[in-house]
């Protein structure tokens, strides 16, 4: 981490809507290239609106300001926002049947880098970070999420962000349905990406991914608004005594 | 309801042109015979399941089909992979463009369908009482060819017909697979780059016993032409055959294609694709006919459709009295592109017997917003990320076929979505 570096993202006056709920109700968020930050809270709090509507989610109405290493990009559709340095790993990926992970990913590569990359150069990357990620090289042949399984999925997801080199990560629930081999290697592959500048935020609900993944700053989100913030302790806090202790800050509105 | 007006379609010149192709006897007797089948012309009625979506009058030739017209030098033809054998249909006649060392070795025939001696098979797969068209066709096909496999003889390379639409074009196909053979056959429809053109053709396969036969009928007619294409194939005891239609082309399609299960164990499989935009009409109508027991027959039948395109599909899965152990698999999908594309999706199921297994399935969906968002969040355009979409939903069935048919195919796919 660089304390002198600017921001890779940085959103502020975040609200979203879906339809006439307001789901996500103020949110500022500065992360620095490197940093890994958790966005910790309940279900239902609305993490999983606030990650899916900063990507661009057709169905979420954003209103607010978001900025990729000091671009605008709150307007722009989620293509280009990925083409501009973001990602998103899905809580639930869908499945693509007839694309394989391989054939997938080399679109993806392609259309994030901009340059057509060729065949045997992508192929050898796809299989080092593969082996990286301790995943069976048959898997470039299979279709993309087609019959995973939950740990399969999102293996598949850190692959992604391992081969597309985001700027700025959200990974939403990347640790949810992984057994304790799975989540040291899901864990593996995003203090990667931490430690080749990529700025992560973690959105969980438990504590347990952060025993590996050693979170610089933890944000508390309940009710759609960050009601506290602080260090990897706060972590710990949450584990021992819940979310219910926080609910009068949650109630006031937030820090 | 005013009263449809009654066409007429005159066949005047069935012995003319039956003569001037230099046909035998019994050619000519099928002729006529098909010819009192429609004579005088009944239209199906638009109440009868297989014309339903698509009014049979739109295939109905302007002018009387067996008036002799000039034989048009057909196209030439660069082949570019190894193929057994490469037959050319095209303005009424038939060329062999090319047959291998090895094919001419084992005694393949490739044979203008006009010379052959006797009518020994012609028309017993379809004949002229399947349909009118078909019965058309019979009296007036002009342009076929016979390709016989010997017994036991496998071919390495594909079989390539091309047959070319011109304004009006009644072409035939008729491939006997001897006992135990194994090939590939794969019959391809181009042409009507006048922007007109009408086409009825028939096709009859007969796999004999223990055989292994892939049929691919491969349709990239341009806009304007309006064809109809008849296809069957009669696959006895212990035989396999693999058929897979991809279609593309044309104002006005209607394909009527399938297989009889004619022996204990005969096994067929039907792989479908087609892809339809602007105000492009399909209809695809297959049929598995289980005649014997311990048959199985599978289906797996895709669309994708943008523009106003419509698309309607009937599937017949019919299993005879007394075909115990037969099994029979459907399944039909579409994928709508646009708010304007329609897709109707009709499984007819016949089974008279018991001790079955059967299940059909069907869908027409649009495009998921969630699959597009997620390719889109990894970077993919709009457009792309659609195209992404569709080629995946066409080639898991495409995957079925022999490796080089299906690349050919998807690359027609790809061909598609970038014009699209």
């Amino acid at each position: 981490m660089n304390t002198n570096a600017k921001p890779t993202f940085q959103c502020s006056g975040i609200h979203i809507h879906i339809g006439e709920k307001e789901v996500v109700k103020g949110v500022d968020l500065t992360v620095l290239p490197g940093e890994i930050h958790a966005i910790m809270g309940p279900n239902g709090s609305g993490k999983s609106t606030l990650a899916n509507g900063l990507m661009g989610h057709p169905a979420y109405a954003v209103e607010g300001t978001v900025m990729l290493a000091g671009e605008d990009v709150s307007a722009m559709p989620p293509d280009e926002k990925a083409r501009k340095g973001m990602f998103l790993a899905f809580q639930y990926p869908v499945a693509v049947p007839g694309v394989t992970v391989a054939s997938f990913l080399r679109a993806a590569v392609s259309a994030v880098r901009g340059v057509d990359v060729p065949v045997r150069e992508f192929r050898k990357e796809l299989l080092a970070r593969m082996e990286d990620l301790e995943m069976d090289p048959a898997f470039a042949g299979r279709y993309l999420n087609d019959g995973f399984s939950g740990g399969e999925k999102k293996r598949v997801e850190i692959l992604q962000l391992l081969m597309l080199k985001p700027r700025f990560a959200l990974l939403d629930e990347t640790d949810s349905g992984l057994d304790i081999d799975a989540l040291k290697v899901v864990a593996k592959g995003i203090n990667a990406a931490a430690s080749n500048d990529t700025g992560l935020v973690l959105v969980t609900h438990y504590q347990r991914l952060l025993n590996y993944v050693h979170p610089d700053v933890v944000h508390v989100f309940m009710e759609g608004r960050i009601v506290r913030a602080g260090g990897p302790e706060l972590a710990l806090e949450l584990e021992e005594r819940g979310y219910d202790w926080l609910e009068p800050a949650a109630a006031a509105g937030g820090v | 309801m005013s009263a449809e007006p009654i066409p007429n379609l005159p066949l005047e010149h069935v012995s003319e042109l039956s003569s001037a192709a230099g046909e035998g006897r019994a050619l000519l007797a099928l002729r006529n015979q098909a010819r009192e089948a429609v004579s005088p012309l009944v239209l199906p009625a638009r109440a009868n399941h297989l014309w339903r979506y698509t009014n049979p009058a739109r295939f109905l030739p302007e002018s009387d089909p067996t008036a002799l017209t000039p034989i048009d030098v057909g196209p030439t033809w660069r082949l570019d992979e190894p193929l057994s054998v490469a037959a050319l249909l095209a303005g009424g006649a038939t060329r062999l463009v090319e047959m291998d060392a090895a094919a001419r070795k084992s005694g393949v025939v490739v044979e203008n369908l006009h010379r052959i001696s006797v009518g020994d098979l012609l028309g017993t797969i379809v004949p002229a009482s399947h349909g009118f068209l078909e019965a058309i066709n019979m009296a007036a096909w002009r342009g076929g060819v016979l390709v016989r496999v010997p017994a036991g003889v496998s071919l390495e390379h594909p079989i390539r017909l091309r047959l070319v639409a011109g304004d009006l074009s009644l072409p035939r196909v008729l491939v006997v697979g001897g006992e135990g053979s194994s090939f590939e056959v794969i019959e391809g429809h181009v042409g009507g780059d006048r922007g007109t053109g009408k086409v009825i053709g028939v096709s009859e396969i007969l796999v004999g016993k223990g055989a292994n036969v892939r049929y691919g009928l491969v349709q990239r007619w341009e806009s304007g032409v309006v064809g109809h294409l008849t296809a069957r194939a009669r696959v006895l005891t212990g035989a396999r055959f693999q058929m897979s239609i991809a279609s593309f082309g044309g104002t006005t399609f209607k394909a009527d294609v399938g297989a009889f299960l004619a022996g204990e164990g005969a096994e067929v499989e039907t792989y479908g694709v087609a892809m339809g935009g602007d105000s492009q009409h399909f209809d695809h109508h297959t049929e598995h006919i289980h005649e014997y027991g311990k048959t199985h027959s599978n289906l797996d039948f895709k669309v994708a459709l943008t523009g106003s395109a419509r698309s309607a599909y009937t599937g017949m899965i019919r299993i005879a009295p007394g075909a115990a152990g037969a099994e029979a698999y459907q399944e039909n999908r579409n994928l709508l592109l646009s708010e304007n594309a329609r897709a109707e999706s009709i499984p007819e199921l016949e089974i008279l017997t018991d001790d079955v297994r059967c299940s059909h399935g069907a869908t027409v969906s649009p495009l998921d917003p969630e699959q597009l968002f997620y390719l889109e969040s990894r970077g993919l355009p709009r457009l792309q990320a659609m195209r992404v979409i569709v080629y995946g939903f066409l080639d898991q069935t495409l995957a079925r076929l022999p490796q080089t048919t299906r690349e050919r195919i998807a690359a027609l796919v790809a061909a598609r979505l970038h014009t699209d």
